[in-house]
């Protein structure tokens, strides 16, 4: 990627960078990208570059590209927190929701060990949150509507399937001199078994009552819980939220002890009771 | 912003469903103030018959601060005699404070707090000094540090 006449000049690719970062808090995304170019140009191993670029180009809704810079900048620097949100957010808008909910957790779980270790990032984790879940419901959605697209697909073929049977009954009787009242019989006997075909799609295709069980639930935001952490009274909160607390007031919201972000313990098992719940009931999500 | 209505969003959608008996829901338009109506369930004389109004505001953090929860005064309500209760409707108790506040309790749980802290009361009293206060008072409840001088009440 090194141009020949244009060795590597990680000073001058900061110049170009602090320029690229101007006019985007300016709100020239254009001009941005065209500055984080000129920077990658004179120092394309700086992973930090092509996440700021990524940066203009999702806000330019240049989605391919953004999927591109990311790769790069994971290529250079895997655990890059910011290049798997940015890929993730690129993926959801190009609609492949499977692999941005991939890489959205993996956003989530980078972010979540900073902050765990004292760094920044705190400001982040909601919004990458936000995004997990948002996934997470529209890999349902889809799942939804390819199983719906299935199944009248296949509840189509039988009916088809039941309609020339009885069409041949009807052909062999009439080839029989059959009475009319007999072929009649015949007609009703199949109109009847479509009938009832019909149903039994339509009871299993039923949405089952919508109740989200308490045991999944976040106590204060009432959501069901992504990533639940248990405090030592054995209750569990979602780790977003019971931080959110501590940093008001360092306690229990059960008991009022006092409560530390080190005294958090991931809840697994119930992690994944919550993960696999969510599975199946994506539109909990956000009920 | 979306924090506060979110969690409200789904509390209302909970109190719609069912309410514990005593409390009634008013009005909830938006996620900045509530009003519900309570009536104390035994047969305690001080509140026998009589229905009060609540009005709960909420901030874009609820419920990591505190909702402002106040008594107020319309036609048919008055507002409860309580040695914890101001005349002006504003209540001195922990829970609603920034110490006491936990994000677990909701608007529910604060309605049925109110209740029990009425059912449980003998006294016809104001607060000592309701007078002054209510005349002096332009503080938001949620400023105030009441001083529980009488943790039994």
């Amino acid at each position: 990627m090194v141009n020949a006449e244009q060795p590597p000049d990680p000073v001058r690719a900061l110049e170009f960078k602090e320029k690229g970062n101007k006019c985007f808090q300016a709100g020239d995304y254009q001009g941005a990208e065209g500055f984080y170019t000129q920077a990658i140009s004179h120092d394309p191993t700086n992973p930090l570059l092509y996440t700021n670029r990524a940066m203009a180009l999702l806000k330019l809704s240049h989605y391919e590209s953004v999927i591109s810079d990311s790769l790069t900048a994971l290529s250079l620097h895997p655990n890059n927190m910011k290049a798997h949100f940015q890929l993730a957010q690129a993926q959801i808008a190009l609609h492949h929701e499977k692999d941005a909910l991939e890489s959205a957790k993996k956003a989530y779980e980078l972010c979540m060990e900073e902050v765990m270790h004292g760094g920044k990032g705190a400001t982040s984790l909601g919004p990458i949150m936000e995004l997990v879940r948002r996934c997470r419901k529209e890999v349902w959605e889809g799942r939804e509507r390819e199983r719906t697209r299935t199944e009248k697909g296949l509840l189509g073929e039988l009916v088809r399937d039941l309609e020339d049977r009885r069409d041949v009954e009807v052909q062999r009787l009439e080839g029989e001199s059959a009475g009319e009242i007999q072929i009649e019989e015949v007609r009703q006997e199949y109109e009847g078994k479509i009938e009832s075909l019909r149903g039994v799609f339509h009871r299993a295709g039923e949405v089952p009552r919508r109740r989200v069980p308490d045991w999944c639930i976040d106590d204060i935001t009432f959501a069901v819980m992504d990533d639940p952490v248990v405090t030592k009274t054995g209750q569990s909160y979602d780790r977003s939220s019971i931080m959110e607390h501590l940093k008001r007031s360092p306690t229990d919201p059960l008991t009022r002890e006092p409560l530390h972000v080190s005294d958090l313990r991931p809840n697994l098992a119930l992690r994944e009771a919550c993960e696999e719940f969510l599975e199946e009931n994506g539109w909990a999500v956000d009920w | 912003m979306a924090f506060a209505t979110k969690r409200l969003g789904k509390e209302l959608t909970k109190l719609h469903g069912s309410l514990p008996p005593g409390i009634e829901l008013v009005s909830a338009e938006g996620f900045e103030e509530w009003l519900l109506d309570i009536k104390v369930l035994d047969a305690n004389p001080l509140y026998l018959n009589q229905t009060y109004r609540l009005k709960f505001k909420f901030s874009p953090s609820y419920p990591i601060e505190p909702p402002e929860v106040t008594f107020v005064n319309t036609k048919d309500r008055p507002i409860p005699m309580h040695p914890h209760i101001y005349s002006n409707g504003i209540i001195c108790l922990d829970l609603l404070g920034s110490q006491g506040w936990t994000p677990i309790q909701n608007v529910e749980s604060i309605c049925m707090s109110l209740q029990s802290m009425l059912t449980g009361n003998t006294k016809n009293e104001r607060p000592e000094g309701d007078q002054l206060f209510v005349a002096n008072n332009r503080r938001r409840p949620r400023d105030i540090d009441f001083y529980y001088h009488d943790n039994t009440v």
